[in-house]
């Protein structure tokens, strides 16, 4: 008979699998393709800082209005986009779900980690987790509106911000979103090894999560100014 | 010559042997010398103030790995560390977390780097016809001589594993002491082993793909070892294998 009630293994018995790979490039892929657009978005949408008319001819271009009748471009572009930026999140949460601590103990373990070893990286991914935990349920609710209702303008947008309220989702979700992803994009950098010059790489990221946010802060408060001045049913904005 | 400061120490004292004890954080007075690192000091408190203090050394020069410990929230060798380098002289010491306490500031890094080894088969796996003992070596090209001695410079103290995030997250993850001995035999052309041999091994979430890239091992590495590079080159050499 033996006394040993448990034996305590640290040796993992699992082997090489192709989708640990697969898994881990994926997670990569859509995170560096979900940044790339999350720039750009943050741009186009920014363009109602220089007035109405450009914004219009941003959303005009984007929606394909030079092959429309009206000139005005199709919503379903913004629509069937979503639903693809809508897949792209899916895959990308399923494989990201990897990295969280699931289990109450692994989470008590970084906590303590945290608090006895000070890293700044450490921290820096701990903010990424927690944006990423809170994106799960911010971004659907952006998407959803998107999908469903797609029509994008200086009037329409300004009113789904200001009657809508959908301010209180963007005040929200900018802050999650740009610390996520720039964070994101600084770790896929140093991760696959694209560059060895982290430090500078880490200010770039800062100063960019700064811009974007004054960036956002920006445009929102303008759709909340020219939605405060538009009249009830909403006309859409047309140039002249 | 005029008389040094006052360093305070603040220490973690526990005695697993001990049926009794607590663990416990105890504050020490000492007069800092010229030149006084943590080891130093270390050897001093145990000398003169309390002979129970339990805390590992051989070496006194970074070359041993023993004396690795927790200071000041920064996980390093206290033979490597002044205390000059702390304005304040407040200095706190803890055991390196994610090892098995001995007692004290003492952990057995010893038992977990020997089943890291067997488990991850950290030594060299000769091609099968190098096995004749009568025939001459070959030569090794310097590059890859000196790529293999940067990588052996490793000292094994466990800094790596204790700041890493992951590991202490993650029990079975191999840490970047794991896969930085494995980049190292990858690179030896003496080995026999290939990409996909590797991959069986470190090709999981134990392995390159639970790496979450927190760089806690770069950032704390006493011997400055390129933990990011090498963990980089396995990510990129591994996610290429089987797909082939």
């Amino acid at each position: 008979m033996t006394s040993i009630t448990r034996v305590h293994n640290r040796v993992s018995t699992s082997q090489g699998h192709p989708w640990s790979a697969k898994a881990d490039r994926l997670q990569s892929a859509t995170g560096i393709m979900l940044g790339g657009f999350l720039l750009l978005h943050m741009h186009f949408e920014s363009s109602i800082l220089l007035g109405k008319e450009a914004f219009y001819h941003v959303v005009q271009l984007l929606e394909g209005g030079m092959f429309s009748s009206t000139g005005h471009g199709f919503p379903i572009v913004t629509k069937v986009f979503s639903v693809f930026m809508l897949l792209m999140v899916i895959v990308h949460a399923a494989v990201a779900l990897r990295r969280f601590p699931a289990q109450l103990g692994q989470w008590r373990a970084l906590r303590l980690h945290m608090g006895s070893i000070n890293h700044k990286d450490t921290h820096a991914w701990f903010w990424q987790l927690i944006t990423g935990f809170i994106l799960f349920f911010l971004v659907p609710v952006h998407l959803f509106t998107m999908i469903l209702n797609p029509e994008i303008g200086p009037h329409l947008s300004a009113e789904r911000v200001y009657h809508d309220n959908a301010w209180l989702l963007y005040v929200l979700l900018l802050p999650a979103v740009v610390v996520h992803a720039m964070i994101g994009l600084y770790r896929v950098a140093v991760k696959w090894g694209i560059t060895t010059k982290r430090s500078g790489l880490r200010k770039f990221a800062k100063v960019l999560i700064i811009y974007l946010l004054c960036l956002g802060t920006a445009s929102l408060v303008s759709y909340l100014f020219i939605g405060s001045e538009l009249g009830i049913p909403v006309q859409p904005f047309v140039p002249e | 010559m005029s008389q040094g400061r006052q360093l305070t120490f603040n220490i973690f004292r526990y005695d697993p042997q001990e049926p009794n004890d607590k663990p416990k954080m105890v504050r020490y007075q000492l007069t800092e010398t010229p030149g006084m690192t943590v080891f130093i000091a270390l050897n001093k408190l145990r000398e003169e103030q309390d002979t129970s203090l339990q805390f590992d050394f051989v070496c006194r020069a970074g070359i041993c790995g023993s004396c690795a410990m927790v200071i000041n929230g920064f996980p390093t060798l206290a033979c490597r560390t002044l205390t000059a380098k702390y304005p304040k002289g407040e200095i706190t010491l803890m055991p390196l977390p994610g090892f098995e306490l001995i007692g004290d500031l003492s952990v057995n890094t010893g038992k977990f780097m020997r089943e890291l080894a067997e488990r991850l088969k950290l030594w060299l796996h000769p091609k099968s016809n190098d096995i004749s003992v009568h025939r001459l070596e070959d030569p090794m090209d310097p590059d890859e001589a000196a790529r293999l001695y940067e990588l052996e410079r490793c000292v094994e103290c466990g800094v790596c594993v204790s700041a890493c995030a992951t590991k202490q997250m993650r029990e079975t993850f191999v840490g970047a002491v794991g896969m930085m001995k494995i980049a190292r035999f990858e690179m030896d052309s003496r080995d026999a082993r290939t990409a996909e041999d590797f991959y069986h091994v470190i090709g999981n979430q134990d392995g390159v793909f639970g790496c979450m890239t927190l760089l806690g091992c770069q950032d704390n590495c006493p011997k400055d070892l390129p933990h990011m590079q090498q963990i980089a080159y396995l990510r990129r050499k591994m996610a290429m294998t089987l797909i082939r």
